[in-house]
């Protein structure tokens, strides 16, 4: 017996204590979010808050859709979001093979160490510059510049993710398939990337929530509301509607729900994918 | 045999160039969107440049590193940013290991509590911010309503709008949203720790704490060392949180080094004392980067 009864028993309760508590900590913010969107107007504005809505509406939330511009808001999210994620998953599906395949030439191992160093350099010092740059090609102001941005910053990880997809598949597929002419792009599109679709779908989402959850730069890129997305959007409302809490909170149960279904789908690969790095790092 | 020699190498010479193709798309994105105005930067912090007189240009020397050293607003942005880093990283470290150590016991439910506590990490920060703004706003906050009802505080307070408390409110939203990270890491680690070795120690007698500081925390070294690596660097140049909750008000209190940059960009839109001080702070994370570096090549060695 490694350790008393009663000890097991305490620890167990302190365990379940620990983790409630944890719990409320986490949800708590979300539970409000999403009560305060339902509640109405004279609700949110008491001195007494209840976990209990008396009247429970929709007010709020057919609100944000009718009277704002949340709907444009969202569309241009899903533009640009949709966009960086299709031509980062290009990009990387190429550098992923590479480095799958020959990290035995110097020049790709070169490329690997700068995409590495390139995930430590923080956006927020490259602003200016970028900001500058944009302003030249003319496309300051367009969801390009935005599409861009995006893509670049997630390219290396995509890379990295791809990677380890492509390094567990037998390269003996593609030798025949070469064998029998098929040229390497084909190889890739009819071998490799048949095999590799959860893979390739796992760092589709996290390129995905990348761009839709990003803000700095969709705040600083963007001038008209036409072309805003929602993350710099959502601070707007505030200015806007001020203390329109209920307005406020619906937009974000809005945004939040594409992000929450895509997490479902990919916790699993995420989370290893992340806990791998780190704990071999 | 000569001409079978000149068909690999032909082979291989193809292999290169397929090789180099396929990664050129990648490197072009960093090239023009990292490389480039990285070196931009470093660049401008030596000239005189403002977007408001273009026609104003030349060498600039150390002019703009000097005048941001003796900005009256750059010690305490400085202070403020230190503070901001120790006290986030600290706190989520904390969290970390307690919600990573208590999922790593055999109990019920373990999945659905580690889905939950994941979440605060995948929402936007704007959201984050934006809900507990609200939660917090001294009017009809649920948090400010609560801890008056139970005594905690004699009345509302504007948490976010007082210059003692906005700094630090910040800090625990940031707390709430990035500790998750370091759950999930040392999770994975706390698996790997060999169990039959705990358990040989517990016969021997070592008691849990014994057990926890002798065998867990050194198995946990590594991991903790990546952690904060990571979010020492992630939370001394992070803009969003402290931009979207009070903007580095009230008067300053909570202004951190990159909210500085980017008031001398984006309002004063100076980009040669902007580009200087990004310099400066590359350079921190140069010298963290180049810490952890020799670190990590002497323990490899030892």
């Amino acid at each position: 017996m490694l350790i008393s009864r009663k000890m097991k028993i305490v620890l167990k309760i302190l365990t379940y204590l620990t983790l409630v508590l944890f719990t409320l900590f986490c949800l708590f913010p979300f539970i409000w979010m999403a009560l305060t969107a339902l509640r109405p107007r004279e609700e949110i504005r008491s001195t007494n808050p209840t976990l209990w809505i008396e009247n429970p509406t929709l007010e709020n939330i057919t609100n944000v859709l009718t009277n704002t511009p949340f709907l444009t808001f969202f569309q241009n999210s899903v533009i640009v979001a949709f966009s960086a994620t299709f031509l980062s998953i290009v990009v990387s599906i190429f550098s992923g093979y590479t480095l799958s395949r020959f990290m035995k030439y110097s020049g790709v191992k070169l490329v690997s160490f700068t995409m590495l160093l390139s995930q430590m350099v923080p956006p927020v010092l490259l602003l200016i510059p970028l900001y500058v740059i944009m302003n030249q090609y003319g496309i300051l102001n367009t969801h390009l510049s935005l599409i861009v941005a995006y893509t670049t910053f997630t390219i290396p990880l995509c890379s990295f993710m791809l990677t380890s997809f492509f390094a567990s598949i037998p390269t003996d597929l593609e030798e025949a398939a070469e064998m029998d002419g098929c040229s390497k792009i084909a190889t890739i599109i009819r071998i490799v990337l048949p095999i590799s679709i959860p893979g390739v779908i796992a760092t589709g989402l996290y390129a995905f929530v990348n761009a839709w959850n990003e803000f700095m730069f969709g705040y600083v890129f963007i001038n008209d509301s036409e072309l805003t997305t929602l993350t710099p959007g959502i601070m707007l409302f505030q200015g806007i509607y001020g203390t329109d809490w209920g307005s406020i909170m619906s937009a974000s149960v809005l945004s939040v729900l594409p992000v929450l279904v895509v997490f479902v789908y990919i916790q699993r690969y995420l989370i290893e994918g992340m806990a791998a790095g780190a704990v071999k790092g | 045999m000569n001409n079978r020699e000149n068909r690999t190498l032909k082979r291989e010479t193809r292999s290169k160039l397929i090789a180099y193709a396929f990664i050129l798309p990648a490197l072009l994105f960093f090239l023009f969107i990292v490389a480039y105005p990285l070196f931009t930067v470093l660049w401008d912090s030596f000239q005189i440049k403002n977007l408001i007189n273009p026609e104003t240009q030349g060498f600039a020397g150390l002019d703009n590193y000097i005048s941001v050293l003796q900005n009256p607003n750059f010690i305490p942005a400085l202070w403020n940013t230190i503070g901001w880093t120790v006290l986030s990283v600290t706190g989520e470290y904390v969290l970390g290991i307690t919600s990573a150590l208590a999922l790593n016991q055999k109990i019920k439910g373990r999945a659905i509590f580690r889905g939950i506590i994941i979440i605060p990490w995948v929402v936007p920060i704007v959201i984050a911010g934006m809900t507990w703004t609200w939660m917090l706003t001294p009017d009809y906050g649920v948090l400010n309503i609560w801890m008056a009802d139970l005594g905690i505080i004699d009345e509302p307070y504007y948490w976010l709008g007082e210059k003692d408390t906005s700094l630090l409110t910040v800090v625990i939203v940031n707390i709430w949203r990035s500790f998750p990270f370091y759950t999930i890491c040392f999770l994975a680690a706390l698996q790997a720790v060999n169990r039959e070795m705990v358990e040989a120690a517990a016969i021997d007698g070592a008691g849990i704490i014994t057990r926890f500081r002798k065998i867990i925390l050194p198995e946990l070294k590594s991991v903790s060392m990546v952690l904060i690596f990571i979010h020492v660097i992630w939370t001394f140049i992070n803009f969003d949180f402290i931009w979207i909750m009070t903007q580095g008000g009230p008067a300053r209190a909570s202004e951190t080094l990159p909210i500085m940059i980017y008031k001398f960009a984006m309002e004063e839109f100076n980009v040669g004392i902007a580009s200087a001080l990004s310099s400066m702070m590359l350079a921190f994370m140069l010298l963290v980067f180049i810490m952890y570096y020799l670190y990590t090549s002497t323990k490899n060695k030892g």
